[in-house]
């Protein structure tokens, strides 16, 4: 298989004494879809939030492309290819949608800081090129100068996945993109999923199992802040250990 | 993006500016001649404190240390650093240069902070910056401020301009007289457009809308990719050094300095203006600055109650006139004052 893009050595992360996450060795090969699921509080999280960022982790290394990107912060990462949708759709619910996407195709295009308060950006024509490929993929193309805040619960998760695509990442995390949508709504992110990972390497949390056992390529089990087991979804439906631990010694269907 | 609304926005603040002293001569305005010059110098300062407030979305409650020290910088720059150049654009340059030095050290250690922490550690950098000035006698004289600094020559090179000069007499009825204009409104008048025009680019500009972003929502702009420290880093210092200049001017102009402007009172003054002007708009910090100003020349004549009347003023426009003068006009409810309170979003 293809080269290991992102992986993570006895990663853990302390809250006092509280470990959300231990010990986790993680590794996702380029253009893999793979789901990380486990019960509320299993730390998937903590994980993700370590993955891209936003937390910095108490242990262990992570290792993107080779390098070590542990102590990097949020903006270093997101410009290495690190990008995230986030649980609640986190937008700039002021500005258009269009603005929105903008705003993360600049990053792309200008870098982390830009001391340029003669230039508008209106004049880097590729800032929007990305933005509206971003929102093409997403198919938020016709709301595009709509109010953020005003759009309806799934696309405004849809808004905040355009968001990310438009900083170009090689790795996209989800963190339950479609958690509150309608079963329409859910269909059409599902797709957007599948399509996105033809493309580059998906990270998803989800508790919807239908769908992840239907779209992912392997998935990881965490329990209690650990890895309980990593397989594809065959495999994981037929281990004992999750079925023990996660699905309460159900099988799947019971629970689904 | 229009070029037209460019064009508007430079003729109708140069009429604006030009007009300006000669309205405010009525005698309904009852304006002295000065009070003109010295509500542009310290609208300077209102300007680039809302540029922090309005567009940073971050209350400082310690701009007077930016102020004071652009004050003494001049100050001290015309006195003791170079007393035989005697030169204005000296002045204006060491006192620019120590306010955002100043707004540089103070400005990476408050960064990381939001709304209420931040506005506090402010305060305290600058009761800081008050205390060793005032200490600082051999140097700065303490609470008698620094004395006969006078108003160095402009030097264009071919020509040296005493800015205290007056325009030639010519009577203009109402409108008082030609000749009771100084030079110095001239150079303020074009310093405030300068700026005007300097910060309204700034907050159109690629600059401008991250800052914006930023404001809007943090942790977003965190991860698309931006620094938010870094540029609200920046806006802190751009913030600190227009205060610098406005002070400087203020020293020159006065031909003196007082501890006055480096105390928490003159910090809430900055806050007061913009607040009342409008916050988050162009014109409003220079147009609180006006109001209020004028308004506390008219009333500290009758009463001593100035302060109290001030803070009623204050209170009334927050609840009747929340986005501000110029806000209210907008009707664009741009900026909520309070929300840099509720801290971090």
């Amino acid at each position: 298989m293809s080269e290991m893009i992102l992986q993570t050595k006895g990663l853990g992360k302390r809250f006092g004494h509280f470990a959300a996450n231990a010990e986790i060795d993680f590794a996702v090969h380029a253009g893999e879809l793979r789901a990380v699921i486990g019960p509320n509080g299993a730390g998937k999280t903590t994980f993700f939030n370590l993955l891209s960022g936003i937390t910095l982790p108490s242990d262990g290394t992570i290792i993107y492309k080779g390098g070590d990107i542990s102590t990097a912060g949020g903006p270093a990462r997101v410009r290495l290819g690190i990008a995230k949708a986030f649980q609640t759709a986190n937008i700039y619910s002021d500005q258009t949608v269009g603005q929105n996407v903008r705003l993360a195709a600049l990053a792309r295009v200008q870098g982390s800081f830009a001391l340029q308060v003669f230039r508008r950006s209106g004049r880097l024509g590729k800032v929007d090129e990305i933005a509206e490929r971003a929102l093409d993929r997403v198919e938020l193309g016709e709301l595009v100068h709509t109010r953020a805040g005003d759009l309806s619960h799934g696309d405004k998760k849809r808004l905040d996945i355009a968001i990310a695509l438009a900083t170009e990442p090689q790795i996209l995390l989800l963190d339950e993109p479609v958690a509150g949508m309608s079963i329409d709504e859910s269909r059409r992110t599902e797709q957007l999923i599948k399509k996105l990972a033809a493309e580059m390497t998906v990270l998803i949390i989800e508790h919807d199992m239908e769908m992840i056992m239907g779209i992912s390529d392997s998935i990881t089990v965490l329990h209690q802040g650990r890895v309980l087991a990593n397989g594809t979804p065959a495999e994981i439906r037929a281990s004992k250990t999750v079925q023990d631990a996660y699905l309460g010694g159900h099988s799947e269907s019971e629970i689904a | 993006m229009r070029r037209g609304g460019d064009l508007a926005f430079y003729l109708w603040t140069a009429v604006g500016l030009i007009l300006f002293p000669f309205i405010f001569r009525l005698p309904i305005f009852n304006g002295y001649s000065g009070l003109g010059t010295q509500i542009l110098i310290v609208g300077i300062g209102a300007i680039g404190f809302n540029l922090l407030l309005g567009y940073a979305g971050q209350l400082s409650y310690g701009h007077a240390a930016f102020f004071g020290l652009g004050a003494y910088g001049a100050g001290l720059s015309v006195l003791k650093l170079f007393p035989q150049a005697h030169s204005f654009g000296l002045a204006v340059l060491f006192g620019v240069g120590v306010a955002v030095v100043a707004a540089f050290i103070i400005g990476s250690l408050v960064v990381r902070l939001y709304g209420i922490y931040f506005a506090l550690v402010t305060v305290a950098f600058a009761q800081m910056v008050y205390f060793i000035i005032f200490q600082w006698r051999s140097l700065t004289n303490g609470d008698d401020g620094l004395q006969s600094i006078g108003t160095p020559p402009l030097n264009f090179g071919f020509a040296h301009v005493d800015l205290t000069q007056t325009l030639p007499a010519l009577a203009l009825g109402p409108f008082g007289d030609l000749g009771e204009i100084k030079l110095w409104y001239i150079f303020a008048a074009v310093t405030a457009f300068l700026v005007l025009a300097f910060v309204r680019t700034l907050v159109r500009s690629q600059f401008g809308e991250v800052l914006d972003a930023i404001r809007e929502n943090e942790e977003r702009s965190i991860f698309v990719g931006f620094d938010p420290r870094r540029y609200k880093l920046a806006a802190f210092v751009i913030s600190g050094a227009l205060c610098g200049l406005s002070g400087t001017l203020r020293a020159l102009y006065d031909g003196s300095t007082a501890i006055d402007m480096l105390t928490v009172e003159q910090s809430g003054a900055f806050v007061i203006y913009t607040v009342v002007g409008g916050v988050g708009t162009l014109f409003g910090p220079l147009v609180g600055t006006g109001v209020i100003m004028w308004l506390e020349n008219i009333v500290s004549a009758k009463t001593g109650a100035w302060r109290l009347i001030e803070g009623l003023i204050f209170v009334a426009v927050i609840v009747f006139l929340p986005n501000g003068i110029i806000g209210s006009f907008l009707k664009k409810a741009k900026f909520d004052l309070f929300a840099t309170f509720r801290g971090k979003k």
